[in-house]
């Protein structure tokens, strides 16, 4: 085991890969002479050059579309917005071209790409440094979506969605870039995060969590401060959104009969709400009370402290929650 | 950018090197474009083919063919909707392109998306969608592929309208194959107009050729309607883009003589002045090629007929194979939306 930061975990991922692989490549604004805005490709230019490592004009649309290319001509391409953020300006690549490929090709062109880089907020990054945008891609067929937690799946989950035969959009959280730690295996190991497959990071008895990226921080905390009380959580880390792995989630629901759900995007329209759906369709007998969602308020995620700290979920907003739940 | 006229000398020489054989086949690819388009309009207005569109290719023959006749086998293209002939001239069989233009199981897209939205990697030919400009930002996708195996001298031929030059992905694709230097030969098909928006509403330069200036690469604006323009150009823009200096802007000038589809023959014939159709009509690229051939003195009249009935033939033929061929089952609407074949042990 090595341990690691969340960073040096996905560096790792991407690093072993490429040497694994020399069908995969990375492309993306300032990730070869500079490593990356946050460092996450840093030392790859000099290990494995130029065509491998592609500085990208600001072009958020050719970097998606040099990967989708290159995918349709048997390459894996890995391609960095330098903030999710700006994923917006190659929308219509991921969900238009990427998406459609394999459907339209009548299964016979894969498109095997990663479209990662930093999200969410909690960092004064302000409106287009911030933004959690999974549900866009949550609502695209053809895509996949990934956000891990913790070190081991962030490598795990890496190297599972860059050998994966579909576009994968992986979100990283910055605020957990450097502040989380944890083991990873060892590179012979050649450990697989199979995407799909959630993991439950507490087990409980009172109320099931499920969360995913910081939030998964925010909830076993919660979790902590609630076991003094004597309010029992079971947290699941869906690890990946899309494919959602409705099988973990039903089990626990089962077990406890009350759900509360947490993310960090806007409430209205996010994936929160699709798994609220689903819990009510297939496990409505089950639940002891009604199924209860955290998230950011429906608003963007403002500069000013005061103002982001007004916007998005905190510790306390998931203990209070939770304290209603059981009280139900 | 470079005119016609600065090289003429050279572009000539392009067009004069055919045998007697290419310049039939030449002449009988013409009328298969030609013939496409009139059978499948007919096939429209007849009611055999009842679900979507026909989008007219007629009068911009001569940019098919002349892009495409001195390619490489290993070349790519990427096809748009005003180039379904070029499917066939690269390798598909005339019964796959009905059986696509038809919806049905057979098709390259398996009855999932319509017209010229499919593609065959392993014959070189690229899936465009209905963003025309996005394609050239995947072209150089396709472009890195070859780059990253060793093979720096296979083009890719990206059609697109003089409209889609006003997107952003035209702009990022070209702008990308330029720095890097890709060989990407971009393929503007300027029929003046962008379903009905004129292209004075689209491109702010007097010809489209000017936005290579920006990209530092070369552009031509030629006359689309002459198919030994065309040629001569695409072979000069090959040996360009092959000899690793980058991607070249080929603006084709032609003109868009029927709606932007079948539905659109009414008001097509509003939104335009009716004499400057009438103008286009006589400029068709057969006649012209077929004079052309003519005065070679290499053929009897009755070697150009006009048109060749074999193709006709092979055309109906396939028509009959489309609508004679399985519907897809509805339950496959669901198939082909991941891939888990690889798995993830690779």
């Amino acid at each position: 085991m090595r341990e690691v930061t969340f960073l040096e975990a996905i560096r790792l991922a991407l690093w072993e890969e490429m040497e694994r692989d020399p069908n995969v490549f990375l492309i993306g604004e300032d990730i070869g002479r500079m490593g990356g805005a946050f460092g996450v490709t840093e030392g790859f230019l000099a290990r494995f050059g130029a065509d491998r490592v592609v500085d990208a004009p600001i072009s958020e649309t050719a970097i998606i579309a040099v990967c989708v290319g290159a995918a349709a001509a048997g390459k894996r391409g890995v391609a960095e917005m330098q903030f999710m953020d700006f994923i917006s300006y190659g929308f219509d690549q991921v969900v238009n071209v990427a998406g459609t490929y394999l459907y339209r090709s009548g299964g016979k062109t894969p498109i095997p790409i990663v479209v990662r880089g930093p999200s969410g907020g909690y960092v004064g990054g302000s409106l287009y440094h911030s933004q959690q945008f999974e549900a866009w891609f949550f609502h695209t067929p053809g895509v996949k979506v990934v956000q891990p937690a913790f070190p081991d799946d962030a490598y795990g989950l890496m190297k599972a969605s860059i050998r994966d035969n579909n576009p994968v959009v992986f979100y990283e959280h910055k605020y957990l870039y450097r502040r989380i730690k944890g083991p990873i295996p060892e590179a012979h190991e050649d450990y697989i995060v199979k995407l799909g497959s959630a993991r439950v990071r507490r087990y409980g008895e009172d109320i099931t969590v499920v969360t995913y990226g910081a939030m998964v921080h925010f909830a076993l905390d919660a979790a902590q401060r609630l076991e003094k009380e004597g309010i029992s959580l079971e947290v699941i880390d869906l690890r990946t959104i899309k494919p959602l792995d409705m099988k973990t989630i039903l089990e626990s629901v089962r077990k406890t009969s009350k759900v509360l759900i947490v993310y960090e995007a806007p409430k209205t329209g996010g994936v929160g709400a699709e798994i609220s759906a689903r819990i009510a369709e297939q496990a409505f007998e089950w639940l002891d009370a009604p199924i209860m969602r955290v998230a950011a308020k429906d608003a963007f995620v403002p500069f000013a402290e005061p103002l982001e700290k007004y916007v998005l979920p905190s510790v306390d907003d998931i203990v209070f929650a939770a304290r209603e739940l059981a009280a139900y | 950018m470079r005119t016609r006229r600065k090289n003429g000398q050279q572009t000539v020489a392009y067009h004069q090197r055919l045998e007697k054989s290419d310049l039939i086949e030449i002449y009988r690819r013409l009328w298969f474009a030609r013939l496409f388009d009139e059978m499948l309009y007919d096939a429209k207005k007849k009611g055999r083919l009842r679900r979507g569109n026909v989008y007219g290719s007629r009068g911009q023959e001569a940019i098919m063919v002349g892009t495409t006749y001195p390619l490489r086998p290993d070349d790519f293209v990427s096809p748009i909707h005003r180039d379904m002939p070029v499917f066939v001239f690269r390798g598909m069989t005339v019964e796959q392109v009905m059986c696509q233009v038809w919806g049905k199981a057979e098709a390259p897209t398996r009855g999932k998306d319509s017209w010229s939205h499919m593609g065959d990697m392993n014959l070189g030919i690229v899936h465009s969608t209905s963003m025309l400009g996005s394609t050239i930002a995947v072209a150089c996708g396709v472009l890195w592929a070859q780059r990253l195996d060793g093979r720096r001298d296979r083009v890719l031929v990206a059609y697109t309208g003089e409209g889609a030059t006003a997107t952003g992905p035209f702009h990022e694709g070209v702008n990308f194959a330029a720095v890097h230097k890709l060989p990407l030969i971009v393929v503007v098909e300027n029929n003046q107009y962008a379903y009905s928006t004129p292209v004075e509403l689209e491109v702010p330069t007097k010809t489209v050729a000017e936005r290579a200036k920006g990209y530092g690469i070369p552009g031509y604006s030629i006359d689309g309607n002459d198919f030994n323009a065309v040629y001569d150009t695409m072979c000069e823009a090959l040996a360009h883009a092959r000899a690793g200096n980058g991607p070249v802007l080929i603006e084709c000038v032609t003109y868009r003589l029927q709606g932007h589809a079948d539905h659109d023959e009414t008001r097509a014939r509003q939104y335009r002045p009716v004499e400057e159709i009438e103008l286009w009509e006589k400029r068709d690229p057969l006649p012209r090629y077929r004079e052309y051939l003519l005065n070679t003195g290499l053929f009897e009249e009755s070697e150009l007929p006009t048109p060749p009935l074999d193709i006709k033939l092979q055309i109906e033929q396939a028509i009959a194979y489309a609508i004679n061929s399985p519907d897809p089952e509805p339950h496959t609407a669901l198939e082909d939306i991941y891939d888990e074949s690889a798995g993830v042990s690779l």
